[in-house]
């Protein structure tokens, strides 16, 4: 595929050379080729990158946010959303993905997700989650950017600059002799416009209404992500959500095209619920029935 | 400043929930007994009139009405007052860290390592929430890429069968529903 059009190029390379010059020998014809495949630049062949690239990406740029925010060390936190969120990727067209979801540990209000199934949220946005069906809902957002690859679109012009050979041997680093580097350079700085600039805005409506439809067909209320846009609506010019509502389209805008979308349509479906039990469990511990100490007479009285 | 003083005692009087949401009704129409389409009628109700959120159950929302009338509305026909958002509510109950990915290594990247240790308490190894240093463009655009990190993170998936134990245990009920199309706005 790749080289169907390199050697058109090489050919035209070799054709504008000055009249007097002679028609290059084979050497030079491959020396050509050679120029013309180091001069190539990726163009639009990222938009085609195939799954296991699409990981690669993803786990690259899912380093990056990790570097400005940490993973909470709750393993427990950490397990419930991972859970969740595979429940959810299940409804999805893209349910084999190896999804991986991760709660990092900033206070403010935040969502990121990377190709090949990467998401992360913060733990200031599930602090604010009034239920699991909100926070199902917004996973379900970022499931749906993923399955449908809005991030390739939106790293598709930045790096369509870079040099072919350069992207190969990023993908391919056994395979040639370029150093990944430069293509890797690239994208990081690709990803940082990305996650401050955001995605385009038709592609965050797609998600909201790809989210509340994953969400209902995993049980959930798809009402939880109206109730997140409620919060972010009421939320403006609070520093907790400044990012995130520079990287979104208005909330109120949201709100009305997912009005519209949704109506009453799946108000009929049965069974649908706001919270799980296990949810309802992590974030309200019960207090131990048995004190994880061995029994000591406690002169301070403990309520119960 | 003056109001906020003598308010504020009265809230911590009172017990007041920090939950109590106030939001506007976009379109005109009626407050309903209960949460259903064909639930019987509980009073009309205005557009912009202002009300206070009691509760919220899948897409709809039990009000009280400025003038004292309780009633359910679509969750979707309320603009939430500025500020009206939820607090943040911080998990209770014990944390433990989390157990995979690679252990640290010597040779890793010491910066962020030593970075981070900034924020973990002595002995318990706890991490501390100061809750005051936000996620910003600058944060990210100064991000470098976190391999250590990331290991943990690529530790933290699970199998779709413990999604489904988990979904079975918490009783989810699965539908098969089409994908919206784009609606014509009201």
């Amino acid at each position: 595929m790749r080289a169907a059009w390199l050697f058109p190029c090489a050919l035209a390379l070799a054709l504008a050379a000055p009249a007097g010059a002679q028609l290059p020998g084979m050497g030079e014809l491959n020396g050509l080729l050679n120029k013309a495949k180091a001069l190539g630049k990726v163009g639009d062949s990222f938009r085609k990158v195939g799954e296991a690239e699409e990981i690669q990406l993803g786990g690259d740029l899912a380093g990056l946010i990790l570097g400005a925010a940490p993973l909470v060390e709750d393993q427990a936190e950490q397990d419930h959303v991972n859970k969740l969120g595979r429940w959810l990727a299940l409804h999805s067209e893209r349910p084999d993905l190896p999804w991986k979801f991760g709660v990092i540990d900033n206070g403010d209000f935040n969502a990121f997700s990377m190709p090949g199934g990467y998401v992360l949220v913060t733990r200031g946005l599930i602090e604010r989650m009034r239920s699991e069906a909100e926070l199902a809902g917004v996973l379900s957002h970022e499931i749906a950017h993923v399955i449908r690859r809005h991030h390739i679109n939106a790293l598709q012009r930045p790096l369509r600059e870079q040099a072919l050979g350069d992207m190969n041997s990023y993908f391919h680093p056994v395979n040639t002799g370029v150093l990944p580097g430069q293509f890797r350079d690239a994208l990081m700085k690709a990803g940082k416009e990305m996650y401050t600039q955001g995605l385009s805005e038709e592609d965050e409506y797609e998600a909201d209404r790809m989210g509340v439809v994953i969400a209902a067909r995993s049980g959930f209320s798809p009402f939880g992500l109206a109730g997140v846009l409620q919060t972010l609506s009421a939320a403006t010019g609070d520093k907790a959500y400044a990012l995130d509502a520079k990287t979104h389209p208005d909330p109120v805008k949201r709100l009305d095209a997912l009005d519209a979308a949704l109506g009453t349509r799946l108000d009929a479906l049965p069974g649908l619920i706001d919270d799980g039990a296990s949810f309802i469990a992590l974030r309200a511990p019960p207090p131990p029935v048995i004190a994880p100490v061995r029994a000591k007479p406690k002169p301070k009285g403990k309520k119960g | 400043m003056r109001p906020l003083r003598l308010i504020l005692p009265l809230l911590l009087m009172l017990g007041a929930p920090a939950a109590a949401e106030r939001a506007q009704v976009i379109r005109a129409g009626d407050l309903m007994a209960q949460p259903f389409i064909d639930a019987a009628k509980a009073g009309p109700i205005t557009a912009a009139q202002g009300v206070t959120i009691l509760k919220r159950q899948g897409g709809w929302v039990q009000v009280m009405a400025d003038g004292g009338k309780t009633g359910w509305l679509r969750a979707l026909n309320l603009r939430l007052a500025a500020g009206a958002g939820p607090a943040p509510v911080v998990r209770g109950g014990p944390k433990l860290a989390l157990q995979g990915g690679a252990p640290p290594s010597p040779f890793g990247p010491a910066g962020m390592k030593a970075k981070r240790s900034s924020l973990t308490t002595g002995s318990s190894g706890k991490t501390v929430s100061t809750g005051v240093k936000g996620l910003d463009e600058e944060n990210i655009r100064n991000a470098s890429f976190d391999a250590q990190q990331l290991d943990k993170l690529n530790a933290l998936g699970v199998s779709a069968d413990d999604a489904r134990a988990m979904a079975a245990a918490d009783k989810l009920a699965e539908s098969k529903v089409d994908y919206l199309k784009k609606g014509k706005s009201k």
